[in-house]
């Protein structure tokens, strides 16, 4: 165990740092989840990716940076502590590139990677539908075989970033005769295509940030699907990996959110029960812990490991613990916790924050899914 | 930067495991209980040559650090062992190396001595009735004879706790004593875990396994959760003592509350999954149960450690964010 940082990753943080410094919007952006935030996010991404920031951890090959786990992580931290904004780009980074890189033509690479990694495009994932929730393996929107063409009929829902993205990707039922994991394909579809309507759903904070999808015979090119006919599950299941495993929501996010929290806790320290003060401690606590077991796990795989069934164990810990932390500066705030914007006329991100940390045990598999996978690939017990 | 246990420490972590698991098992454990102690265990016990691996080469010990001691407390709580060999090896051996005094670090390093512990946070000392020195307010002194007075009633039936004399404060006694207990306390949790899923899967109602049940897949993967996170904790705090950094204390605090809160909400789901079996003394659960509550309280409650956290974190000066996770 070697925990310090060598010269060159320290120089590797004092880079980022002095990138972002020099380049952080002036003011807090709008939400994305609203049109007009959204546009601005997507100015972000464009500005980070004119300084080759956007998808660090990719190869250059494809417009990254080449980036190891380690100098990700410290990219990571970097990008949280300086109060940088949420990424437009999240689908692409960690969802969708990756696997074009693992299952993608060549000819699908050249054409799809370089424009999300300049924020050219911006991409919506389409997985659920009214009755494929949890149970993803009931999907039955269709891509039904049309000479060198799919046609798309049915409808996804809680399609992220659909509202205002340019694009989406998805699962498709390509065998009629199919049930369950198999006969699914993966295809990637233009959300301006006639026959594509997306009708935007107001979210619990009140904006429209997810949207719901309806597909009247879209016609998409069979060179959108990746992968083989019939393989979508698999491709979809590495996919989720990538999302639920090291990525989708690295420490420093919280550990910034936990530093905000003991800066709100000595703010009002002489009004509160100690209870608060106990649970402001353990956000630290489990901040660090977090960080911890993440720098862990990034070791083993740049090491020639791999994250399996772990990446459920992350998955339960970030989220809890996100809604743990918003709930107690909901209570530091007390009567102002419900007002929109606080004394100082900031916008009240912890109420944004803890509404939008209701959805994290949610998405990305729900924490009962998580809890099963843990209990049955992990410990063992009888499905 | 690399996170990772050595090949060295992973090879010996898993001798250690392998030789209590065949030498200190649950029979062994309930004969400790009956009263009995197996003319053999001491012997076989110094045979490992735990004692020697923290002392100083120059001493003629290993000279191997803290994280590996941290790994062998694991290994030591996992067995449930009660004999003094953890305070002996993992904590008086690292607090001899900074505090020479006489020939004991060279003594531990052949096995030939026992050392009891006495700091003010614990209002016993254990094994005083087999120790040949005790340490306590940054002095080791010799015990010529057993103490007169008998143990102390315990809810651990196979620790032996005698009453303390008062002693001085030593910080780092107390962060070793709270560093290996955290590390004990990982190890008794892991073991009530592999109890708990055992059971669960043997024992069957409605026709079917209890751990089809997701009520219970549920119960034992929340436990799983926090004692897998408590894991790397134990590690940051151990590296970080052997550094020294100047914030070990804090990192010590931390692992010692993570790894109480896992085995406490470990034990709890425990017994839950045992049912009605898990409130008996007939299945061999309780030893670790009780385990996990005695070492809960020792080398500093809850309270002292999150007292400590709070003074460092929440009123200090110690950077935090998403900048300082090792800095």
């Amino acid at each position: 165990m070697e925990l310090s940082y060598t010269a060159e990753q320290q120089a590797f943080r004092a880079e980022v740092r002095a990138w972002l410094q020099a380049n952080m919007p002036a003011g807090p952006l709008v939400t994305l989840e609203r049109e007009e935030g959204f546009h601005q996010h997507v100015a972000w991404e464009r500005k980070l990716a004119s300084g080759n920031w956007g998808m660090v951890t990719w190869p250059v090959q494809y417009g990254g940076r080449g980036l190891d786990l380690i100098q990700w992580l410290i990219f990571e931290e970097e990008y949280w502590a300086a109060g940088a904004p949420l990424r437009a780009n999240q689908n692409g980074i960690f969802l969708l590139g990756p696997t074009i890189m693992e299952f993608g033509t060549n000819d699908q690479k050249s054409r799809f990677l370089p424009p999300m990694a300049k924020g050219e495009v911006i991409w919506a994932q389409a997985w659920s539908e009214p009755n494929a929730g949890s149970d993803m393996a009931a999907i039955t929107a269709k891509a039904t075989r049309d000479g060198d063409h799919y046609v798309l009929s049915g409808q996804k829902t809680w399609s992220s970033r659909a509202s205002f993205a340019d694009w989406g990707f998805g699962l498709f039922r390509t065998d009629p005769e199919s049930s369950r994991h198999k006969g699914l394909s993966f295809i990637l579809f233009d959300l301006n295509s006639p026959g594509v309507t997306r009708r935007p759903i107001r979210q619990l904070h009140g904006d429209p940030g997810f949207a719901e999808l309806f597909f009247d015979d879209v016609r998409v090119p069979v060179s959108n699907r990746i992968a083989g006919e019939g393989e979508g599950w698999n491709v979809a299941m590495a996919t989720a990996g990538f999302e639920r495993g090291l990525m989708l929501r690295s420490p420093g996010r919280f550990q910034a959110t936990a530093a905000r929290l003991v800066a709100l806790f000595r703010q009002h320290r002489e009004h509160l029960a100690p209870s608060v003060e106990d649970a402001v401690a353990q956000a630290w606590m489990d901040a660090q812990a977090y960080a911890y077991n993440t720098y862990a796990v990034a070791s083993k795989i740049m090491a020639g490991g791999h994250i399996g069934a772990e990446a459920s164990l992350n998955k339960i810990f970030w989220s809890e613990l996100d809604r743990a932390m918003h709930r107690t500066a909901m209570q530091i705030l007390g009567a102002a916790a419900e007002l929109r914007h606080l004394e100082d006329g900031a916008v009240n991100n912890w109420l944004d924050g803890y509404i939008f940390s209701l959805s994290g045990p949610i998405y990305a598999g729900s924490n009962e899914i998580q809890r099963n996978i843990i209990a049955e690939r992990l410990l063992g017990l009888p499905r | 930067m690399d996170f990772r246990l050595t090949a060295d420490q992973e090879a010996l972590t898993g001798g250690i495991r392998s030789f209590l698991a065949a030498e200190h098992g649950v029979e062994t454990v309930r004969q400790l209980d009956g009263g009995q102690r197996p003319a053999a265990l001491r012997g076989k016990l110094a045979e490992m040559g735990l004692a020697a691996l923290l002392v100083p080469e120059a001493e003629g010990g290993l000279g191997l650090d803290l994280v590996t001691g941290a790994l062998v407390a694991i290994e030591l709580g996992r067995a449930c062992v009660s004999d003094p060999i953890a305070d002996t090896a993992l904590i008086a051996a690292p607090w001899l190396a900074a505090h020479p005094e006489g020939n004991w670090l060279s003594r531990l390093a052949e096995g030939d001595a026992i050392i009891a512990l006495a700091h003010p946070a614990n209002p016993w000392v254990a094994d005083l009735d087999l120790a040949d020195a005790v340490i306590g307010g940054g002095k080791v002194v010799a015990l010529p004879s057993p103490p007169a007075e008998t143990a102390i009633e315990t809810v651990d039936p196979l620790r032996r706790l005698f009453a303390a004399t008062a002693v001085g404060q030593d910080d780092l006694l107390l962060d070793l004593g709270a560093l290996m207990t955290a590390g004990q306390l990982i190890g008794v949790a892991d073991t009530m875990l592999a109890m708990a899923v055992e059971y669960a899967t043997q024992r069957r109602q409605f026709g079917q396994p209890i751990g089809s049940f997701q009520a219970v897949k549920h119960h034992l993967a929340s436990a799983a959760v926090k004692i897998e996170f408590a894991k790397p904790v134990l590690l940051r705090a151990a590296a970080s003592q052997q550094a020294p950094s100047p914030v070990a204390a804090l990192h010590v605090s931390h692992a010692k509350l993570a790894a109480t809160d896992a085995a406490i909400a470990m034990a709890e789901t425990a017994i839950q999954v045992h049912g009605a079996m898990g409130y008996t003394y007939e299945v061999d659960l309780h030893f670790w149960m009780k385990r996990s509550w005695a070492l809960a309280g020792a080398w500093g409650d809850r309270n002292f450690h999150l007292r400590r956290i709070s003074a460092g974190i929440l009123s200090g000066t110690a950077p935090i964010g998403a900048a300082h996770t090792f800095i």
